[in-house]
C-alpha cells in the first residue's frame, strides 16, 4: 500500500494506482484529455504532467504508477509552464471555430487555456487543413481539425462497445481520427463519443446548433427508457422558447452511477426525450370538450361515488402502468384498490419483448417494473404475450370488451397499440366511463371519454427502482406543460374528493408512507436515495 | 466630498442688482440676436450664426462616426450573412431583445448561419454590445438611421430582411432573401432554398467543400 | 344717448379687443420667440400656411413673413385647444368647474375699463375720454378687479374635485393674497403724491416737470414704491418667478384637471393680467399716454424750444406712447420671466411678508413725511 504526498497532503492507495487517481482521490484535479477512468490509459495528450520530486522530467499523472514516498505537485510553475507549452502544442492545428462549435462552453481546450495557457500565439504557418463536418453516423458529426487526437473515442469503440469503427489514421499533423472503410458509426452507444470527446471533434447530431451550452440549464433525473434506470443529466432551456421549435429539453447526458451505469447511456434513450415536448395532451378534456380540472375531479368523483353506492365496484377496471413513480403507483393502491376496494387492477398488458444486450439496454421499456411488483402489481414482472379476447383470460381489457367490466381508467399504455383499434373503439361505445390519463396523445386518448394531461418525468416528482432494485429519485426539472399535473396530485385530489383520507403534501411525503408500509422500501427516505440511488430490500418479500 | 458654499456678497443678497445682471446678459443675447436674424433676412452676415439649432429634418447634425445607430448584418459575397449563429450577441444582450434560430450551412467551411435573426428594437438598449461581442464583425451599428419608429411593437422587430438590408422599412413587402430562413414575412416557416444562392444543390455543396478541403491538406482523402 | 353707447361700444372694441387681446394672444407667440432669442435658437417655426396651387403664389409671398416667423403657432395653439378633448372630472362639479376659467377671463378684462389710455379727444363738439370708464376711484376699481380673479383660482381648484387642484388654487390664493398687501401699499405713496384715485388725472399730474427739466412720472419721485409694485405685480399674475401656483409642468397647480380651451383661457388669463400689469406699470410710474414735453398746444422743450402740434396728433402721440410704454413693460416681464429661476415657496412667503411689506410701509411714512414737509413748506 504505498502512501505518497500530493501538493502536500498525504494519501494512501492501492498497488497499482496511477497519480491522477490518486489525486482525484484527494479531490485534487489534475487536467486530462485523454485519460478517462471508464478506459484503458493512453498517455498521449500530455496535459496531466505534474512534478515528481526527485524525478529528471514532468510526468504524465495519468500512467505513473504511486509508489512509497513519492512527492507529487500539480500546481508548481514548472508544472503550470509545462501545461502551457503542451496546451499551445495541442492547439497548433487547432481552428478558430469556437463561434461555430457546439462543444465552446463546455471545451476542455477553452478551459485549460484560460487556466494554464493564456499565451500569446506564435504560430503563423499554415493551419492544416482536415475534413470539416463529416457525419460518422446517425448521431455524431467529426470535425477532425479540432481533435486534438486524445483517442477517447477510439478506445471507447475498442473496449466498452468493441465495435471498433473509429481510428486513428495517418501521421504527424496530418493524424486524424476517422472510420475505417465500410464502417459508419451506428453502435447503440454512439453518442457516449461525444460526451468523452474533451474537445469539440465529435458532436451530437441531434443537438448539433440548436443551443448554446450556457443557456442549458441542468438537472439530475433517471432515464425511462428501460428498467435498467441509467442516471442522466436533464439539460433544459426555458427562458429562449425560440430554440428548437420551442422544446424545453436539449439533450440528455449519462450521469456517473457506479452501479448503475457507470459512464454510458445507450442512444435509444439518450434521444428518447422528445416525447416531453412533442404530442404532448395540453387540457382536460370530456368527450372531445375542453373543460376545467375542477369539473372533471368533481364529476369522476361522482361517478366513481355512484359505482360505490351501486355496489357495482367490481365492474371498475384500473390499469396502471410501469411508467409510473412508485409514489404513483402507491397511491393508485391506496385510493383504487384498498380505499375504493377495487378488485380489478392490474398494470399485466401484454407488451412485445423489447431488444436488449448484455450491457445497458434492457428488454422491459418500462423504468418502475420492478417498484410496481414491490408495491403490489406483481403482474408487470411477467409480460403477457397477448391476450385471447376472451374473458377466460382474466384481463382486465378482456373483461372490459365482454361486459364485465363498465368502468375502465387507464394510465398511460396505449390500448390500440396493444389490442388493435377496432376494439378500443368498440369498447369506448360500450363502456360508462373510460378515463384515460397520459402525458401523449395516443389512439386511447382519441377514445377515452376522459383524457387527464399528466407530467412526464422531467416534470414529476418520484422514485423508480430499476431492474437490479435500485431506488432512484427523478426530481421536477420544470412546470409541466399547459394544464398538465402530476399523476399523484390527481389522484390525492380526486381520493379527498371521494372522502378517503390521504393526506400527503408531496411526493417525499407519500414516499415516507410507502416506505413504512412496504417492507422492501423499509428506512429509505429521498435523502437515503440521494444522487446515486439505494437499493431495495428484496430478500424480504421473497420470504414473505 | 464635501461641498463648500460661496458666501453671498451684500450685493448679492439684495438680489436686486442680480436681478439686473441677468436680465442684461438675457437682453444682450436677444438684441445681438434679433439683430443678426434681421440682418440675415436682407442677405447680410450670413456667415454668422444667429441660432445653434439645427433645422432637423432638413439639416440633419453630422453624425459622429462611433454614434450607435440602428444595427445591421453584414453580408457575404453571395448575399448571405456574414453570421455563423454563434449566438454570443444574443448572449451578452442586457436587453434580450435578439433571438437568433442557428442552422447547418451546407458548405462544411462555413458549417453554421443564422436561419433565424430577429432584433426587437422596442426593447433594445443600443448598447453596443452586440457589436463589441461579434467574432465575424457581423452585425454593426453603423447604419446612421436614427428615426426609429412604428405604429406597433411587432413593427419594432427587425428580422433579416431589414438588418441585411437597412434601406429597407416595414412593412417589407416581399421576401427578397434566397437562403433558407424564417423571416416575419411568411409568419416564421422556413422559406429558401440554397441552390437560389449558389445555384447547387446542398449535397453538392458540401461535397464541394470537403473536396476544397482536400486539395488544401494536400492529400487524398 | 346711443352715439355715447356707440362710442363706448367703440372704445371697448378698440382698446380690449383690439388691443389687449391681440397683445395677450401674442404673448403666447413672443414667449416661444423671445426666449429662442435669448438663448441662441430659433423657436417654433413649423406651423406655417403654403398653398399648393400655382396661382396662389403671390398669395404664398404674402404668407412667407408670417410662416417664417412662425406667426401661425398661436393659430394652430388655438385651433388644438378648441378640437382637444374638454375633461370634466367625474366627481368635479360641472358647473364651477366651467365657470372658474371665465371668471377668472372676466375680471382680468374687467380691469381694462380703469386703464385711460390717451388724453380726452375733441371731436366737433363731442369730447371724448379714452378710458373706457370714467370712474373717479379708478385705481380702487382695477384693484378690486385683480383681486377677485383669485376667485377663479379658488373656483377652479375646489370644482376639479382634485386634492392636488385644490392645493394648487390654495398655493395661489395664499401667494395671491400675500402679494396683494404690499401691492397695494406700495401705490399709496403714488396716491399721496397725486392726490387723487382717478387714473386720468394721475396721468395728468404726471405731465408736469420736476426742477424744470424732469417729467414727474411715478418712477422718479417713487422709485422704491417702482420696484416693490413690479415685483408684487409680477407674484399677482403668477409669473416666474413666482410661477409656483402654475408651474406648468414640474408643480401641479390649480389648473390641473383643465384641457381644452378652459385651460386655453386660463393661460390667455396670465397673459392679459401682465398687459394689465404693463398697464398700471405705465399708467402709474412712466406717465401712461403722457409724452415728455408734449402739451396739447405742442412740444415745450425745457431749453426753450417750441413745436406746435395739432390737437389730433397730439391725443394720438399719446396713444402711441402708452402703446410703446405697455409694450415695453411686456418685454421686460418677458426677460424676467425667461432670465430669472423659480422661488422656493418658503422664500416667495419671506420676501413677501419680510421685505416687501415692511419696505412698502416705511415707504408710505418716509412719503407722506415729504409731503407733508413739501405741503408746509410751499
Amino acid at each position: 500500500m504505498p502512501t505518497l504526498t500530493i501538493d502536500g497532503k498525504q494519501v494512501t492507495v492501492e498497488p497499482g494506482t496511477t497519480v491522477i487517481q490518486a489525486a482525484e482521490k484527494l479531490g485534487i484535479f489534475v487536467p486530462r484529455y485523454c485519460y478517462h477512468p471508464g478506459l484503458t490509459i493512453a498517455g498521449n495528450c500530455r496535459i496531466c504532467l505534474v512534478e515528481v520530486e526527485k524525478a529528471p522530467k514532468l510526468q504524465i499523472a495519468c500512467n505513473t504508477p504511486c509508489a512509497d514516498g513519492m512527492v507529487v505537485h500539480t500546481q508548481s510553475s514548472k508544472v503550470n509552464q509545462g501545461r502551457a507549452s503542451v496546451l499551445e502544442f495541442l492547439l497548433i492545428n487547432h481552428p478558430l471555430d469556437c463561434p461555430v462549435c457546439d462543444q465552446s462552453g463546455e471545451c476542455d481546450l477553452q478551459n485549460f487555456y484560460m487556466q494554464y495557457g493564456l499565451y500569446d500565439a506564435r504560430f503563423q504557418e499554415q493551419k492544416q487543413k482536415k475534413p470539416k463536418a463529416v457525419p460518422l453516423g446517425p448521431t455524431v458529426m467529426l470535425d477532425a481539425e479540432r481533435c486534438v487526437l486524445c483517442s477517447r473515442c477510439t478506445r471507447f469503440t475498442d473496449e466498452i462497445t468493441r465495435t471498433g469503427e473509429l481510428g486513428i489514421f495517418n501521421r504527424g499533423d496530418k493524424a486524424e481520427v476517422g472510420l475505417y472503410p465500410g464502417k459508419t458509426l451506428d453502435n447503440k452507444y454512439s453518442g457516449n463519443v461525444v460526451d468523452i470527446c474533451p474537445v469539440g471533434a465529435l458532436t451530437d447530431r441531434d443537438f448539433r446548433f440548436k443551443a448554446r451550452v450556457w443557456y442549458l440549464s441542468s438537472a439530475p433525473s433517471i432515464c425511462t427508457g428501460c428498467s435498467q434506470g441509467c442516471n442522466i443529466d436533464v439539460h433544459y432551456v426555458i427562458d429562449r422558447p425560440h430554440l428548437a421549435e420551442g422544446a424545453r429539453i436539449m439533450r440528455l447526458k449519462p450521469r456517473y452511477n457506479p452501479d448503475v451505469n457507470k459512464w454510458w447511456m445507450c442512444d435509444e434513450g439518450r434521444y428518447g426525450y422528445k416525447f416531453v415536448d412533442e404530442n404532448r395532451i395540453r387540457q382536460v378534456s370530456h368527450r372531445g370538450q375542453a373543460v376545467s380540472w375542477e369539473d372533471a375531479y368533481s364529476s369522476l368523483a361522482a361517478s366513481l361515488a355512484r359505482f360505490k353506492s351501486d355496489g357495482r365496484l367490481n365492474e371498475i377496471g384500473i390499469l396502471p402502468s410501469a411508467q409510473q413513480t412508485n409514489e404513483e403507483l402507491f397511491l393508485v393502491r391506496k385510493l383504487f384498490k384498498e380505499g375504493l376496494g377495487i378488485k380489478n387492477c392490474d398494470i399485466q398488458v401484454p407488451s412485445p419483448a423489447g431488444t436488449s444486450d448484455g450491457f445497458l439496454i434492457k428488454p422491459d421499456k418500462n423504468p418502475n417494473t420492478m417498484g410496481a411488483a414491490l408495491i403490489g402489481f406483481p403482474g408487470a414482472s411477467k409480460p403477457l404475450k397477448s391476450t385471447n379476447g376472451s374473458s377466460a383470460s382474466g384481463h382486465i381489457f378482456d373483461k372490459a370488451l365482454s361486459g364485465e367490466i363498465r368502468a375502465l381508467w387507464v394510465f398511460g399504455h396505449d390500448l390500440v397499440k396493444l389490442f388493435g383499434e377496432e376494439k378500443v373503439k368498440a369498447l369506448a361505445a360500450s363502456l360508462e366511463l373510460f378515463v384515460f390519463q397520459g402525458s401523449n396523445d395516443n389512439g386511447t386518448a382519441r377514445y377515452a371519454h376522459w383524457v387527464l394531461p399528466s407530467a412526464v418525468f422531467a416534470e414529476n416528482d418520484g422514485t423508480f427502482v430499476n431492474v437490479s432494485g435500485w431506488v432512484q429519485r427523478i426530481k421536477p426539472c420544470f412546470a409541466p406543460l399547459a394544464d398538465s399535473l402530476p399523476d399523484a396530485q390527481v389522484l390525492l385530489e380526486l381520493a379527498r374528493r371521494i372522502g378517503i383520507s390521504l393526506s400527503f403534501k408531496s411526493a417525499e411525503e407519500v414516499f415516507n408512507a410507502l416506505a413504512a408500509e412496504m417492507p422492501a422500501f423499509g428506512g429509505l427516505t429521498y435523502e437515503r436515495i440521494g444522487l446515486q440511488g439505494a437499493r431495495v430490500h428484496q430478500k424480504e418479500p421473497a420470504a414473505r | 466630498m464635501q461641498i463648500k458654499k460661496r458666501e453671498l456678497t451684500f450685493w448679492e443678497k439684495i438680489y436686486l442688482p442680480e436681478i439686473f445682471r441677468g436680465v442684461w446678459i438675457t437682453s444682450v443675447h436677444f438684441f445681438r440676436n434679433l439683430a443678426i436674424h434681421t440682418a440675415h433676412r436682407f442677405g447680410l452676415l450670413k456667415n454668422v450664426r444667429a441660432g445653434v439649432t439645427f433645422q432637423y429634418p432638413e439639416n440633419p447634425r453630422p453624425l459622429f462616426p462611433r454614434l450607435r445607430t440602428r444595427h445591421r448584418l453584414t453580408v457575404r459575397e453571395e448575399g448571405t450573412p456574414r453570421c455563423v449563429g454563434c449566438m454570443l450577441c444574443e448572449t451578452v444582450c442586457p436587453a434580450k431583445c435578439i433571438t437568433i434560430v442557428a442552422g447547418e450551412h451546407p458548405d462544411p467551411n462555413v458549417e453554421k448561419y443564422p436561419v433565424r435573426f430577429d432584433i426587437d428594437l422596442g426593447v433594445c438598449v443600443y448598447c453596443g454590445y452586440c457589436v463589441e461581442v461579434c467574432p465575424e464583425d457581423a452585425i454593426r451599428m453603423d447604419t446612421e438611421i436614427l428615426d426609429v419608429a412604428a405604429y406597433s411593437r411587432a413593427e419594432m422587430k427587425l428580422d433579416m430582411h431589414e438588418l441585411m438590408n437597412p434601406q429597407l422599412r416595414k412593412p417589407v413587402k416581399e421576401c427578397t432573401l434566397k437562403f433558407p430562413h424564417k423571416c416575419a414575412i411568411h409568419g416564421g416557416e422556413l422559406r429558401g432554398d440554397w441552390r437560389f444562392v449558389y445555384g447547387k444543390n446542398p449535397e453538392q455543396i458540401r461535397e464541394e467543400g470537403w473536396k476544397e478541403i482536400q486539395e488544401l491538406s494536400g492529400k487524398e482523402h | 344717448m346711443m352715439a355715447d353707447l356707440a362710442i363706448k361700444l367703440g372704445l371697448i372694441g378698440i382698446f380690449i379687443a383690439g388691443f389687449v387681446l391681440n397683445v395677450g394672444g401674442l404673448h403666447a407667440w413672443v414667449e416661444r420667440k423671445q426666449s429662442a432669442l435669448m438663448q441662441d435658437r430659433i423657436g417654433a417655426n413649423r406651423a406655417f400656411i403654403i398653398l399648393p396651387w400655382r396661382w396662389a403664389a403671390p398669395i404664398n409671398w404674402l404668407l412667407r413673413p408670417l410662416n417664417v416667423l412662425g406667426l401661425f403657432h398661436p393659430v394652430a395653439d388655438a385651433v388644438k385647444m378648441f378640437t382637444k378633448e374638454d375633461f370634466i372630472p367625474p366627481k368635479g362639479d360641472r358647473f364651477l368647474h366651467t365657470l372658474a376659467p371665465f371668471v377668472s377671463m372676466f375680471f382680468a378684462l374687467a380691469a381694462f375699463a380703469g386703464i385711460p389710455f390717451g388724453d380726452r379727444l375733441v371731436l366737433g363738439e363731442r369730447v371724448i375720454e379714452l378710458q373706457i370708464a370714467k370712474i373717479d376711484i379708478a385705481l380702487l376699481y382695477i384693484f378690486a378687479m385683480l383681486s377677485l380673479g383669485v376667485y377663479g383660482v379658488i373656483l377652479a381648484g375646489f370644482a376639479s374635485k382634485s386634492n392636488y387642484a385644490l392645493l394648487g388654487s390654495l398655493r395661489a390664493s395664499a401667494q395671491m393674497i400675500s402679494y396683494e398687501i404690499a401691492l397695494g401699499i406700495s401705490i399709496i405713496g403714488v396716491i399721496l403724491i397725486y392726490g387723487t384715485l382717478d387714473m386720468q388725472e394721475m396721468v395728468r399730474a404726471q405731465g408736469k416737470l420736476l426742477f424744470g427739466f424732469l417729467p414727474m412720472w411715478g418712477i422718479f419721485l417713487q422709485p422704491v414704491a417702482f420696484f416693490i409694485f413690479m415685483a408684487a405685480a409680477l407674484a399677482e399674475t403668477k409669473r416666474i418667478p413666482f410661477d409656483l401656483p402654475e408651474g406648468e409642468s414640474e408643480i401641479i397647480g390649480y389648473f390641473v384637471e383643465y384641457s381644452g380651451m378652459k385651460f386655453g383661457i386660463f393661460f390667455m388669463v396670465d397673459f392679459i393680467e401682465t398687459v394689465m400689469v404693463a398697464c398700471l406699470m405705465t399708467t402709474l410710474f412712466f406717465g401712461g399716454w403722457q409724452v415728455p414735453y408734449l402739451y396739447p398746444d405742442g412740444f415745450h422743450f425745457p431749453w426753450g424750444g417750441v413745436i406746435p402740434v395739432n390737437s389730433l396728433v397730439y391725443v394720438l402721440a399719446g396713444v402711441a406712447s402708452f402703446t410703446v410704454k405697455v409694450l415695453f413693460f411686456c418685454w421686460l416681464f418677458m426677460t424676467v420671466r425667461w432670465t430669472l429661476p423659480r422661488f422656493r415657496y418658503d422664500q416667495l412667503m419671506t420676501l413677501g411678508w419680510k421685505v416687501l411689506f415692511p419696505i412698502s410701509l416705511v415707504n408710505v411714512v418716509l412719503t407722506a413725511l415729504a409731503v407733508l414737509v413739501y405741503k408746509v413748506v410751499i
